[in-house]
């Protein structure tokens, strides 16, 4: 610019067109640049600075107090080879997405079919069971449950109507999780509405030339209605299990914050906000942060590279 | 089933008698299940509605859904059964999910208008990373951002709460608005182009006007998140006088509970109390929000 202005009349022609192209960027770009404004001070500031951040803190011991200190591959090695803690939260967290997330899946999709007959009264029905999954993430509900199963809770009581003597469900570590599995189920109603509208997207006519063809309904089921809805199903699992790995408010209200009995209810979530909080070792929760975005990560690409084996898509 | 159909239609005589028949054996069968089910959904909220009416002695005697005498004890003392009473608690948790709501809403739908309707350098690689953020573990900005308000001296007030909302950073109604914008015919927003309407204007005046739905069912599902987190206000608040109501909820129960159970059961229920009464009033908006969220993923 300055090389080519020495010129004098140069000037005021190369003046006419600088602001021209400016201002033809501006319009082209300038409002759509200024309509993102909040989200990119969020995205850069909230997001990608912290990701970057905790990337970092992941290879230091960090207490908040003093400055962050290198020590490498130390976190992660301390994790896998000499910390059964995160051996024990990665277990009970894998043991309840693996068992809660496909009950639940089963229950949703089991009532979903039976609403989906066209049965009279479906508003009510589907409001009734969509309730518990609206509330269920409050600590209310976590004190509700704390209560239903302990020693002297309604649930013994019922079982012992049949003269069962149940166990104190909450503070023994054989069944405590059960407890937080159980809690995860009765929560089935948004992936139910969601299969509900998955359902109601299958052509009438599949079924109508099905049962022509005499097909039964258990076939017509597992040959039209199933395959159709594997999208549906590859959704509700996906989203589920995420939600799994990242639930927290239950195990920590139902345990007092401990994880016990025997660590028996430690999430991996609550595992990092004992680290982080409790015991201010902040390098090494950012570690553990970065093994669950890995695990969350490898989950999902898996998923979606198996997909195109089961899942069905027309068109 | 499959195998008494045919019986019934030889007993009958009439193919579509029996059929009818069947049908209704079928609906009753159904009918019986859902309502067993639905029984089992609602009986534990049910029970603990109850126990907060019930007489403290008389919370574990019987499971009846009825108590034998209705008594408001556990309201007034769960009211005053910390330092400070529960409208504190409730006030701080309404100002908390109010203002999360209007940042939620005004921040979104600017991020999402964008992303919809105006043409700019980038735009799919932004949407892009805007989306991949969705399936972001929160655990993973959690402790720099926690960092970075203490160093803000943020800590123990509602602004880490609050002001991210008015960052945009809840994706998820970012792509629900997307999505809802996308369905605006465009003709009317280049009709008004035409006549010179700024795109701020053709925000405010076509866009949001017509984006009522989905406004108020973003609204809504912002509010019961923030009502019921629990997870960044206990990060974030240390002071009992700074407390929401979960948060005052879980000092109940690791403090006075043992003794004062009617009073949590109370407390608990009144907690629940706004989620349920906008349950009510928007059901179908937010039925409507989680089907077609999840159908286009």
């Amino acid at each position: 610019m300055t090389a080519r202005s020495i010129g004098a009349d140069a000037a005021p022609y190369g003046r006419a067109v600088v602001p021209s192209v400016w201002s033809r960027l501006w319009s082209a770009n300038g409002p759509g640049y200024l309509f993102l404004l909040p989200w990119f001070i969020g995205f850069f500031g909230l997001t990608v600075g912290p990701i970057v951040t905790s990337f970092y803190l992941s290879f230091t011991n960090f207490d908040l107090l003093t400055p962050a200190e290198w020590v490498g591959f130390d976190n992660y090695a301390r994790m896998f080879t000499a910390d059964p803690k995160f051996a024990q939260s990665m277990r009970v967290t894998l043991l309840f997405v693996v068992f809660s997330v496909p009950l639940k899946l089963a229950f949703a999709l089991s009532i979903a079919l039976l609403l989906n007959r066209g049965m009279r009264g479906l508003p009510i029905y589907r409001a009734i069971f969509y309730l518990p999954s609206l509330l269920g993430a409050s600590v209310a509900i976590a004190v509700l449950w704390r209560q239903l199963f302990a020693g002297d809770g309604v649930v013994n009581d019922f079982l012992a109507i049949f003269g069962i003597q149940g166990p104190s469900w909450i503070s023994n570590p054989r069944t405590s999780l059960w407890t937080l599995i159980a809690l995860a189920v009765w929560q089935f109603g948004s992936p139910m509405i969601i299969f509900l509208a998955g359902l109601r997207q299958i052509p009438v006519d599949l079924y109508e030339a099905a049962s022509l063809d005499g097909a039964s309904k258990w076939r017509i089921f597992w040959k039209v209605t199933l395959p159709l809805l594997t999208p549906v199903v590859f959704f509700n699992a996906i989203i589920q299990t995420i939600e799994g790995f990242k639930s927290f408010t239950p195990a920590f209200i139902i345990s007092g914050g401990t994880g016990n009995p025997v660590n028996s209810t430690l999430f991996y979530t609550l595992y990092l906000y004992q680290e982080a909080f409790a015991f201010f070792r902040m390098g090494y929760a950012s570690a553990l942060a970065w093994v669950l975005l890995a695990i969350v990560a490898i989950f999902t690409g898996v998923s979606f590279l198996t997909s195109r084996y089961w899942v069905h898509y027309d068109d | 089933m499959t195998t008494e159909a045919p019986r019934l239609t030889i007993v009958t005589g009439q193919v579509t008698a029996g059929r009818v028949a069947r049908r209704r054996v079928i609906s009753v069968v159904a009918h019986v299940l859902l309502i067993g089910a639905s029984i089992l959904m609602l009986y534990p909220l049910l029970w603990m509605l109850s126990a907060s009416f019930r007489p403290e002695a008389e919370i574990f005697s019987s499971n009846s859904l009825i108590p034998s005498s209705v008594s408001l004890h556990g309201y007034s003392s769960g009211w005053f059964g910390l330092s400070r009473s529960f409208d504190v608690f409730f006030l701080n948790s309404f100002i908390v999910s109010i203002l999360c709501v209007i940042g939620n809403l005004a921040a979104c739908s600017l991020t999402a208008f964008a992303f919809a309707r105006l043409e700019f350098w980038g735009r799919r690689f932004w949407f892009a990373l805007m989306l991949g953020t969705l399936m972001l573990p929160y655990q993973v900005v959690l402790i720099p951002q926690y960092v970075l308000f203490l160093k803000l001296g943020w800590v123990n007030s509602f602004l880490p709460l609050v002001v991210p909302k008015y960052l945009a950073v809840d994706a998820f109604f970012i792509f629900l608005m997307v999505q809802f914008f996308r369905g605006i015919p465009r003709e009317l927003d280049e009709a008004a182009m035409m006549d010179g309407c700024s795109p701020w204007r053709i925000y405010f005046k076509i866009m949001l006007p017509l984006s009522l739905p989905v406004m108020t069912t973003a609204g809504i599902f912002t509010f019961i998140f923030t009502w019921d987190d629990f997870f960044a206000p206990l990060i974030y608040l240390n002071d009992l006088k700074t407390y929401t109501v979960t948060l005052a909820l879980r000092t109940f129960v690791d403090s006075t509970a043992e003794s004062n159970w009617s009073g949590l059961f109370a407390m608990s229920i009144l907690s629940l109390l706004p989620i349920f009464v906008l349950f009510l009033f928007f059901q179908r908006l937010l039925i409507e929000g989680i089907a077609t969220t999840g159908m286009k993923r």
